[in-house]
Order: C-alpha cells, then sequence, then structure tokens
C-alpha cells in the first residue's frame, strides 16, 4: 500500500467513526432529554379544555403505541439506524404522521440559500479586508474598517438581529423584519418573488455577515501580516514590482490555503442551520425547525436535522483531507 | 487606488442590493379587506386534520375559523348571553339520570364543498374516533359514549356508559372543543389519522385560501355562501373581514414593529413594556381591553404558587399559609406586571361570570374569615389593595388611573391577603418550626429552603412574579431559589418533579359559574403517586375528603342548576381555608389592536367575545368587526 492509499484509509475509517460517533451520541443524548413527545402531544390535545383524567390515561397510552416509542433503548437504537442509513428519520412525533425528511427538506432551501450567500459574502469580505489590512498596515481608512469589524465580532447575533431590526423595520421602515418572502406570492422564478425573497433575505444575512466578518478578517489580517515580511514578498518590493501584483499574487493568494480550509468547514456547518438568526427574523430554516423539535421533545426531528449537520460537516472534513494531499506533497507521503 | 476602486465597487454593490421601495405587504389582497392577526410558526403548515394528532393546525385559524361543533361559551361573557347555539338548534337534552343526551341539530348548514351537514357528521365523528385510538377526542368517547343513535337526519342521542350530567361539554367550545367531522370527506380515507385534510372543508363561514409552506402565513377567505353556516345564520349583513390573514410576526419586539407599522392587527401577547410603548406612541390607532392602564386581557386562568402536597413540609397547610402571608402582592404585581395585574384571592380567575357569581358575593365572607395562627385569630384578607396598587401606578399613569373603587376592582382585582410577617412566623412556629438566626429550621432541624420552578423567558411577567416571591421568602429566613425549567417546565409539572412551582392549576369556562372544567380531575380518584404522571390541573396533588364530597355532588347536578354556584362558592371557601396552593392574578394578556384598519374590537365595557387570536370564539369578533372609513386607500 503507497502512501497515499494509506492515507486514503485512514482518513476513510476516521471519516465513519465520526459518523458513528456522533450520530450514536446524539441518539442518546436526544433520548436523555426530559422533553417527552408524547406528554407534548397529550398537552397540546387537552390545553384549554376540559379533562377526564380516565380519557387522558387513554389517549396517552394511545400515543405512545401510534409514535412507536414503545421497545427498549437498544431496540429503537437498532431500527433508528436501520432506518437511517436508508436515509428515513421516520415521522416527526410533533407533526404526526409527517415524515422528519420532509420537514427538513422544505427548511433546507431557506436555510442554505441563506447561509450560503451570507458565508461567501462575509468570507470575500471579511478575507478582503484582512489581507488589504494586513499589506496596507498604514492606511487609516482599512485601520478604521477593522475597528470597525473587530468591534462587531464579540457582539452576539441576537444583539445585531434586534438593532438591525428596530433600525431598518421601525426608524427607517424599508425592510420586510420577519418571514422568508412576501405573504400569498406563490414560488416561482418571477421578478417580484425573487425580489421578495431578496428583501426578506436581507436583514437576515446583514445579521449574519456583519457578525461573521470578524473571524475571517482577523485570521486573513495576521496572515497577511505574516507572509509580508517573507523574503519573497521582501525581494519583490525591492524589485520594483508593483504593489498591487505584490498583494494579489504574492501575499493573498499564499495566505488564502487555510482560509479556503475554513471556508470548506463553514459550508459544511450550513446545514445545521442560523439558530438565533432566524429565530429574530422568523425565518423557515433549519435552524428555527430545530428550536421547534427542541422545545416539543421531537427527538426524531432534532435526530434529523443534527444527524444531516454531522455528515455534512464530516464529508467537508473528508473532502479537504483528501484534497490536501494534491496540494501539499508532505501529506501524501505520510 | 486598488482601496479606492474596491471601495467603490462595494458601494455600488450595497446601493444595487437596497430596494427603493418595500413590496405590498400582502400581494393581492386589500390589506383594507384583511384582518392580519398574530400566529405561531406552523411546523406542519400542509397539516390540516384537527382530529389527527399531526400539529400545526389548532392555532394557524383552521379551528379558530372552518370548523363548528354543537356549543360555544363566550369565556368573556355572563349569564344567558355567553351561550350560544351553533350546530345545535337547542340546549342539551338528558334523561334524568344523565345516561342519555339528545341534541336536536339546525337546518339548512352546509360544508363549504356544498354538501349539507347532517346528524349523520356527528354520529360519523364519535364513531370513527372510537374506532381510531390516538385521535383527538378519542379518548374522551371512548370512555363515555356507549353508542349514538340518529332518528332522523336533524336528531342525534347519545347513549353514555354512565351517568354524566357534563358530557355536552365535549361539544361546547371555550377555547376549542370536539369539532364534527365532514363523513362524506373522511369515509373516503383509508387511514384518518395518516389523513391532512388539505384543503380542508369549512363547516364555517371562511374557508381557506392559500398558505405558506414554510408554516409562517395561512389566508382564509369568507365563504360566498356564508349564509349556510351556523355564525352566518345569525347575521343580518355580510361580514366585512373578507380576508383572515394569521401570520407567524415574530419576536415579541418585532410584534410591537409590526403593529405601530400596521401590518399585525391582532396581537396575542407582548410584554409589558412592548404594550406600554404601544400605548405613548401609537394610542390613536390603537384600541385595548380596557380603555387605558393597565390594557390587558385578563384570560380566564390564573397563575397560582403550586405547592407540591406530596414533598414534605408542603403538605402542612400551616405552612402553606405561612408562606401566603410572606408575600406583598403589591410588590409582585409592580414587578410581574408594572402595576398591571388584575389579583386574585380566590381559586378561580377574576374574569367573565365569576366576578358577579363569585367575587362580588363572597367579598363579605373573605373580609370575615378568621384564620387561626396557633397563637391567635386573624383576618388576613384586605379588600383595599386595588386601591394601593392604584396608588402605586398613580404618579405614571395619572388620570388614566380612576378613584372610583368599584372600577379600581375591575381593573387591579378585589383584594388579596395582607403582608403579614408576624402572623407567618406564628404559622410556622405552630408547625414546628424554629428560627437560627434569620434561618428557618425545619422541625427536623435542617434548613427550610424552597426551589422556585419557573418556565423563564417564554413567559416572562410570571417568571418576574415567581422570582420577586422568591426574593420574600428569602429574605424573611428561607432561602428560595429560582429554579428556570424552560421547555421541560410542563414536563416537570405532571410527575411532581417540583418543590414549589408557579404554574396554571384552574381554568374555568369564564362564561359559565360550574368550575367541573378543572375541578372534576381534582378528584382523589386521579391523584397518581410522585413520580407518576398526574392528569391535567390539580398538578399540586391536593387530596381532601371534603373537596371529593364536592365534586361529587357536583356531577350530581345539571350544568344550569343554581346549586352549582353554591357548590361552587363552597369550593372556594375551602380553598380558602386549606391554601392548597396560592393563587396569583388572572393571567393578564397585553393584547392590543390596531384600529387603522378594523374597529369595534371587544373589551372589558362590551365583551362581545373572546380577544385571543387563539380562541376559537375569535370568530364571533371577526364577523362583528368594521371597516375603518379613514383606513389608507386600497393597496
Amino acid at each position: 500500500m503507497d502512501g497515499f492509499s494509506k492515507y486514503l484509509a485512514q482518513r476513510l475509517f476516521q471519516f465513519f467513526l465520526v459518523l458513528f460517533l456522533g450520530i450514536s451520541l446524539t441518539f442518546l443524548i436526544t433520548k436523555l432529554s426530559p422533553v417527552d413527545p408524547v406528554e407534548q402531544s397529550v398537552s397540546l390535545m387537552t390545553s384549554f379544555g376540559a379533562t377526564d383524567p380516565r380519557a387522558v390515561e387513554l389517549m396517552r397510552e394511545a400515543l405512545a403505541e401510534l409514535y412507536g416509542l414503545q421497545g427498549s433503548l437498544f431496540e429503537q437504537y437498532i431500527n433508528f439506524w436501520s432506518r437511517i442509513i436508508v436515509g428515513d428519520f421516520g415521522p416527526s412525533l410533533s407533526s404526526f404522521p409527517t415524515p422528519v425528511m420532509s420537514l427538513i427538506m422544505a427548511a433546507l432551501p431557506w436555510t442554505v440559500g441563506l447561509l450560503l450567500q451570507a458565508l461567501i459574502i462575509s468570507w470575500c469580505l471579511g478575507n478582503l479586508l484582512g489581507a488589504l489590512a494586513g499589506y496596507y498596515r498604514s492606511n487609516m481608512l482599512l485601520k478604521l474598517s477593522g475597528a470597525l469589524v473587530m468591534a462587531l465580532h464579540p457582539v452576539p447575533a441576537y444583539i445585531i438581529g434586534l438593532v438591525l431590526l428596530l433600525l431598518f423595520g421601525f426608524i427607517w421602515p424599508i425592510l420586510p423584519i420577519s418571514g422568508g418572502a412576501q405573504m400569498n406570492l406563490p414560488p416561482s422564478f418571477s421578478f417580484d418573488y425573487i425580489r421578495s425573497l431578496i428583501l426578506h433575505g436581507t436583514l437576515p444575512a446583514l445579521t449574519l455577515v456583519l457578525g461573521g466578518i470578524g473571524s475571517w478578517f482577523i485570521s486573513m489580517r495576521s496572515l497577511a501580516s505574516n507572509i509580508v515580511t517573507d523574503d519573497h514578498v521582501v525581494y519583490a518590493e525591492l524589485a520594483g514590482v508593483s504593489s498591487g501584483k505584490i498583494f494579489s499574487q504574492y501575499v493573498a493568494r499564499n495566505a488564502l490555503l487555510p482560509q479556503l480550509t475554513g471556508l470548506a468547514l463553514s459550508l459544511g456547518g450550513v446545514f445545521g442551520g442560523a439558530v438565533i438568526t432566524e429565530f429574530v427574523y422568523n425565518y423557515p430554516g433549519v435552524g428555527r425547525l430545530l428550536i421547534q423539535g427542541i422545545y416539543r421533545g421531537d427527538y426524531s426531528l432534532v435526530l434529523g436535522v443534527t444527524t444531516i449537520s454531522i455528515v455534512a460537516v464530516a464529508v467537508a472534513v473528508l473532502i479537504i483531507d483528501l484534497l490536501y494531499p494534491l496540494i501539499d506533497p508532505r501529506v501524501r507521503l505520510g | 487606488m486598488l482601496i479606492k476602486r474596491l471601495a467603490a465597487a462595494a458601494l455600488a454593490i450595497a446601493a444595487m442590493a437596497v430596494p427603493a421601495v418595500a413590496q405590498d405587504f400582502i400581494a393581492g389582497i386589500p390589506r383594507n379587506e384583511a384582518l392580519i392577526i398574530q400566529g405561531p410558526a406552523a411546523q406542519n403548515a400542509e397539516w390540516f386534520n384537527l382530529w389527527a394528532p399531526g400539529g400545526g393546525s389548532t392555532t394557524n385559524g383552521n379551528q379558530q375559523l372552518s370548523a363548528d361543533t354543537l356549543w360555544w361559551i363566550n369565556p368573556e361573557g355572563t349569564g344567558d348571553a355567553a351561550w350560544t347555539n351553533a350546530l345545535a338548534a337547542d340546549k342539551p337534552q338528558y334523561n334524568d339520570d344523565f345516561t342519555q343526551m339528545t341534541v336536536k341539530l339546525k337546518e339548512g348548514i352546509f360544508w363549504s364543498d356544498g354538501v349539507e351537514f347532517t346528524a349523520d357528521d356527528v354520529k360519523y365523528t364519535v364513531d370513527t374516533q372510537i374506532a381510531h385510538p390516538g385521535m383527538g377526542w378519542s379518548a374522551p368517547f371512548t370512555v363515555n359514549v356507549e353508542s349514538v343513535e340518529v332518528p332522523d337526519r336533524n336528531t342525534v342521542v347519545f347513549n353514555l356508559k354512565e351517568p354524566n350530567s357534563r358530557f355536552h361539554t365535549l361539544f361546547t367550545v371555550r377555547w376549542n372543543a370536539a369539532w364534527i367531522m365532514p363523513k362524506h370527506v373522511f369515509e373516503k380515507v383509508e387511514d384518518p389519522l395518516a389523513y391532512s385534510a388539505n384543503p380542508p372543508v369549512s363547516l364555517s363561514a371562511y374557508v381557506l385560501h392559500s398558505y405558506d409552506k414554510a408554516g409562517n402565513w395561512a389566508i382564509w377567505k369568507l365563504r360566498d355562501d356564508w349564509q349556510r353556516t351556523s355564525i352566518g345564520m345569525g347575521l343580518t349583513e355580510a361580514p366585512e373581514v373578507k380576508y383572515v390573514v394569521y401570520r407567524n410576526a415574530g419576536n415579541p419586539d418585532a410584534r410591537v414593529i409590526e403593529q405601530m407599522n400596521h401590518n399585525l392587527d391582532v396581537i396575542n401577547d407582548i410584554a409589558p413594556e412592548g404594550m406600554f410603548t404601544i400605548a405613548r406612541d401609537a394610542a390613536d390607532t390603537t384600541a385595548y381591553w380596557f380603555d387605558g392602564f393597565p390594557f390587558a386581557h385578563p384570560d380566564p386562568t390564573l397563575p397560582s404558587v403550586l405547592f407540591n402536597h406530596q414533598v414534605a413540609p408542603f403538605e402542612n397547610k400551616d405552612v402553606r399559609w405561612a408562606l401566603a402571608l410572606m408575600i406583598d402582592i403589591r410588590a409582585v404585581a409592580m414587578g410581574s406586571y408594572r402595576g398591571a395585574a388584575n389579583l386574585a384571592a380566590l381559586s378561580t380567575p377574576p374574569t367573565g361570570t365569576s366576578i358577579t357569581d363569585y367575587y362580588e358575593p363572597m367579598q363579605d365572607w373573605l373580609t370575615s374569615f378568621t384564620l387561626d395562627t396557633g397563637t391567635r385569630q386573624i383576618t388576613p384578607y384586605d379588600p383595599t389593595v386595588a386601591e394601593q396598587v392604584a396608588a402605586l401606578v398613580r404618579p405614571q399613569w395619572g388620570d388614566q388611573i380612576p378613584s372610583d373603587p368599584e372600577q379600581l376592582k375591575r381593573m387591579f382585582g378585589f383584594g388579596w391577603w395582607k403582608q403579614d410577617l408576624q402572623a407567618a412566623t406564628e404559622l410556622l412556629q405552630k408547625a414546628g418550626f424554629t428560627k437560627n438566626g434569620n434561618q428557618w429550621m425545619k422541625p427536623d432541624g435542617t434548613p427550610f429552603t424552597i426551589k422556585l420552578m419557573v418556565e423563564g423567558d417564554n413567559i416572562p411577567t410570571l417568571a418576574r412574579a415567581g422570582t420577586i416571591i422568591a426574593q420574600q421568602w428569602s429574605m424573611e429566613g428561607i432561602q428560595t431559589t429560582i429554579d428556570v425549567a424552560g421547555p421541560t417546565w410542563g414536563q416537570r409539572l405532571g410527575p411532581g418533579d417540583f418543590q414549589v412551582a408557579i404554574g396554571w392549576t384552574v381554568e374555568t369556562w369564564g362564561g359559565h359559574p360550574d368550575l367541573s372544567f378543572f375541578l372534576e380531575s381534582y378528584h382523589s380518584d386521579f391523584i397518581k403517586p410522585l413520580g407518576e404522571i398526574q392528569p391535567p390541573r390539580n398538578l399540586q396533588r391536593w387530596t381532601d375528603e371534603r373537596l371529593d364530597a364536592l365534586i361529587e355532588a357536583n356531577r350530581k347536578v345539571s350544568f344550569d342548576s343554581p346549586e352549582v354556584v353554591q357548590l361552587g362558592m363552597d369550593y372556594l371557601k375551602l380553598a380558602v381555608e386549606e391554601m392548597p396552593f396560592i393563587p396569583l392574578m388572572a393571567y393578564n394578556k397585553f393584547a392590543p389592536f390596531d384600529t387603522t384598519y378594523w374597529t369595534g374590537y371587544p373589551s372589558a365595557a362590551n365583551p362581545y367575545a373572546a380577544s385571543g387570536p387563539f380562541w376559537s370564539n375569535l370568530r364571533y369578533m371577526i364577523v362583528a368587526l368594521e371597516a375603518n372609513p379613514s383606513a389608507p386607500a386600497a393597496q
């Protein structure tokens, strides 16, 4: 077995181990939740109504049977694996009998659309500003933007979201503050619908961009600052190469490799949703679905969302691992 | 140069992204024909089967606007006016021993697909649910119904398994009830539990127009044949609200903003601060339950301090009374609702008919009620609490706070218990407690500490109430810590996994004095051991032979018997004596209405219907609203 094959085998083993452990742990953790889906349903069905205690007892038994919650934990665990191998997370317990996969697939496009654009914008902007700030270290405009970005970085998404909501929803009300698209507008590729999507996505995306740009900025500026002092950059400056070329070809390009790794990992995380931002703007994505699942004790739904997130992150890591030997020969040699 | 070019490019992109103008609020529907109501996010947006536990369909307008059943009680009403025969032509007719109920149905009512509603639908509703355990009303039907007969197309006879004078309440809406199923639709379905009922056929005046698959909104449209419904038959003119929009308006802050932007006509609930902001900045376009402070609408539910009677020392009534007398209710009212609380000393909410049936007639009894502290007799009731709270809020609200004591009682409640620390001390000593420094010690010599469970941010007013009570008990030598249970709050109440909690254990019809709505489940037959789930209500697991006797007596009298009120009073007196839980206040909801497009909302002065978005009685408000002639032109 040559070096690359051995490396590949190790990475694939790690990949499947991560999936197995991650999903198994999620299964166990959700089962430890004190929130019982049967009790949640009983509560929903009896809330605000006259409740005969004998009828409630009967209802509880019927729902436990209906939801398929009988059997030992081990039996449920085996049953769970046999289903998720074929991509079936079973019925949602809080939206019974709708399959969990249907709920996730309905929410996923919203989340992926929002997070993808926010991630790409914050990655591009953060890296660009970071690289510029690392190279043009005395530029006042870049210093100012750096200070602004870093000031926003530790602010929780909830606060940024609420401030934007007040700013553009109330003080200067030009943007919708709730939902994913205009009401009563059928989804289509029409100009009106796409415009509506952009308008409704602007504030959530801006929240994510403002909150996310800082980390890319800081790491890129640090990388660029180090590269600026490398011999090849100093030599290029002495040789009279234009600053634009040095920045783009000598500094930014070299600093980009680790940032691409970070981007790939973040892309995997997109499938987990942006819980807080979706909550603030009532955006119909996976994050909101996950919160609903947790509150209602719907562990089928929670398992479905987290499993997809685990798989997405693990796949992203695997792809990076497999691509690294092609970029860096030292990895190929083991 | 490079930086300048990049900055210019960024500005150009940003300028393109910022919209010049916002879009119309609802595509294709004139705003001045639509009533916009706060609804939650529907996780299962495509599910409209009200009879299966699919979730999502009970709070998106489906049960509020399209379902119907036999009778309705207006939770805000009093007397006969609170009762409505809906699909039924008359009140329920029982035989002498309450083993049979006969119902005459109205004629001329049609489903929205043109099929006539008949007694067969009612029989089908019961039979189908009994045959399918897991359906919403399967269990109570299974427990009660022996058989259903249909002697003719407008008569239904229910034969019951055992006497039940309250069987009709299964078909009587207060918040919801057993809705009638469309037989002609469901009989073609193989599994009624797996059927989404999308689109739903409507038995009431509105029918589904469109909905968001992501669950953020559902729009209901007035039926062309609205007159052929139970609610339409009672109207002389067509309802002016042509569309009803249930929309998820987001978090409480967003709801305030949306209403002030006139994008949300009816709010379910917001924090006091949001309410006061609306009252300050949008008073000209807003209506409230009360015409001014305290604004809030009191639900017929009763937030209370619940003691777990199966955990020592809370089984001891002297301890419970001592804890009650340590509370300064004025501080609780100010801290939780900033004064806008409707206080309750009796174990029934001070709303609807309870005011005239219980609170007013029992004032003399309450005032003269004496409590034995072990060393003396005290009269703990303070009928002037409303005036005291009024004095505290008057500096902020000025003329909005009247001086008439009768008006103040409607706003702030009839009275509560005086904070009496000396009496509390005597009661604890009577129970064998001793004081070590400022720390109360239990009879076994260990410190008396309490964990007070609250739900948390989901109901901020009650979390605040719990926190203030915990502070007061701690100051008096009982170290009390707040236990924020979050989403597990309800789950922990059921099996008794708490010492003391802020929660609900009493809900009433609101518009009827019968207390069986919650009291039936208080019978000791239904008490579970600690760790097993207690049926809803009686979460404090209170048992008392006198209570059982009252419940059994109530079962034997008819719903409308005058004895119902007397039995209710006997229960309330027993609850004062025993203090099984400490009633705090009605659950006040800050639910302002935007009057930009619609007027004629119900209020304390004219409580003709429920006003909460999820209360099915809301439909009686919707058909009564009038378009505001000053509304902006249709968009």
